[in-house]
């Protein structure tokens, strides 16, 4: 399974050039604006995009039929990809996490570490998402998948939205209870966030390894 | 039908897959360790299905698959690794060397060997730093064909690994397989719809038409066994219609593919049998109209 993963970073090394240049066209915004947090916020995301990357290359060169003929079982490949996600949206959060601070101290910013924050909140909405969208791809496959990827995006803000506005219109309020689990939650996020990216990563890898191992080529 | 009775690297039985518009029909066949089987058809025969289903990328409707001397879905890591596996076009990354690819297979196949690597790629002259991209098909073929040799395989797996070709190539390669298959517990399967390019190698040849196989022998008997004959229109009447595999009729007379060549010549003496050729075989077969 390394070799799986060595070959998604090689494939991935063509797109050191157009990071690098976001890094900085991003660093002079940061800098522009006296505000690091916007740094912080979009390199998780930009890193973790690079898995569609991986997908639309072994796509391209027909190279799952291929890795079904080598030593490994099924389950392997869809790990891989797993641990490739896991392994960009870490370092997109460790590269975003560093600017930040450097960034901090540049422009001389009280709160030196705050960006790390944001960087980890970051990472793991992205992880987060990609637990949903990965058994997609791996059921349709990345071109199709794309329409779910918009969906993904799209359906939270509509229904917060939506549910904004009956509350607004109804005259309603947040339910105490609620606003009580809600407080609870944010005092404890830092045990309740990771607990719940690791349920919602083996749920979602379960569900991909099923798809795969029924998948025909 | 091929001698079951010696050790097989291949053997379907009763092999059965439903598509909406195509069916594998009760497909059996057994590669001998140690042999090179063309397994050939037009385009759409069923080879590719085949061999799918021998690697296990489908589910099967039907039938038993033995690779190695096991189930395909139950072979071990080991037993999986000495299968070298070359589809038609290359499966490779554009944008990777083969620098790149060896690092990869290193960490993938445990018994790849760095040198046998190496010494393929200068062998069949690949430039070690070029990308994908810029090789040719002959290159991405012999690429492939490369990484399948050099993790000790035992068995090599071919689909189409010669078409698109040109003449040169495709015999440079061909080499490489005879050379192969001289260790005795080296055995192919080339899936192939150019004919000559089994002729040339083959020991034993499965012809598959429309899902179902309409012979599996060894290519000398099929020689031995098959020839074709010329004459008038009129004269056809005259033959048992069970020595006739197929008929070409035009304008100047008629041609006929005839099996049993043999008992054919000592009981028609009048008609003339001349040798043939797997090709025309699978022409009369597939193209003649049946009698």
């Amino acid at each position: 399974m390394k070799g799986l993963i060595i070959k998604d970073f090689i494939n991935l090394k063509k797109n050191i050039k157009i990071l690098g240049a976001l890094t900085l066209l991003y660093g002079f915004m940061s800098f522009a604006q006296e505000d690091a947090s916007f740094f912080a916020s979009i390199f998780s995301m930009l890193f973790a995009i690079l898995l569609l990357s991986t997908y639309s290359y072994d796509d391209m060169s027909k190279w799952e039929s291929f890795a079904l003929t080598m030593p490994f079982q099924r389950e392997m490949i869809v790990r891989g990809k797993y641990y490739v996600m896991l392994l960009l949206t870490l370092s997109g959060a460790a590269f975003s996490a560093i600017f930040t601070v450097i960034l901090n101290v540049v422009l001389k910013k009280e709160d030196l570490l705050g960006g790390i924050q944001v960087s980890a909140v970051g990472a793991a909405i992205v992880v987060l998402y990609y637990c949903i969208l990965i058994p997609f791809i791996t059921k349709l496959g990345v071109e199709k998948a794309r329409y779910v990827f918009f969906a993904i995006y799209v359906i939270p803000f509509i229904i917060g939205y939506m549910i904004n506005k009956n509350l607004q219109n109804n005259s309603l309020k947040i339910p105490e209870a609620l606003l009580e689990l809600g407080d609870l939650i944010m005092k404890n996020v830092y045990v309740i966030a990771p607990l719940a990216l690791i349920a919602a990563l083996l749920i979602s890898y379960n569900i991909s390894v099923n798809i795969y191992k029924k998948k025909e080529f | 039908m091929v001698n079951t009775a010696v050790q097989n690297a291949i053997e379907i039985k009763n092999l059965t897959k439903h598509y909406k518009n195509f069916s594998l029909d009760n497909v059996n066949f057994t590669v001998p360790m140690g042999s090179i089987m063309g397994f050939v058809g037009e385009n759409g025969a069923g080879k590719t299905t085949t061999i799918k289903a021998l690697l296990d990328m489908i589910r099967i409707d039907g039938g038993e698959i033995k690779v190695l001397g096991g189930k395909p879905v139950d072979l071990s890591r080991e037993k999986k690794a000495e299968i070298g596996v070359v589809f038609d076009g290359s499966s490779l990354h554009d944008n990777m060397t083969a620098k790149n690819i060896n690092t990869i297979m290193k960490h993938i196949y445990p018994n790849w060997e760095v040198n046998v690597f190496f010494g393929y790629l200068k062998k069949l002259q690949l430039p070690e730093d070029k990308i994908i991209k810029e090789y040719s098909r002959g290159m991405k073929m012999k690429l492939s064909i490369a990484i399948a040799l050099s993790h000790n395989s035992k068995l090599l797996i071919l689909d189409e690994a010669t078409s698109g070709l040109d003449p040169m190539v495709r015999d440079e390669i061909l080499d490489i397989f005879l050379d192969f298959i001289q260790d005795e517990e080296h055995t192919i399967l080339l899936s192939s719809h150019i004919i000559s390019d089994i002729e040339k190698i083959a020991d034993y040849v499965t012809f598959i038409h429309g899902g179902k196989i309409i012979f599996s022998e060894s290519k000398d008997s099929l020689i031995y066994q098959y020839g074709v004959l010329h004459c008038r229109k009129e004269e056809i009447a005259e033959i048992d219609r069970s020595y006739i595999v197929g008929v070409r009729e035009n304008s100047f007379g008629a041609e006929l593919m005839i099996r049993n060549k043999e008992e054919f010549q000592r009981r028609f003496r009048k008609f003339a049998v001349e040798k043939t050729s797997i090709e025309e075989i699978m022409l009369f077969i597939s193209r003649g109209k049946e009698r």
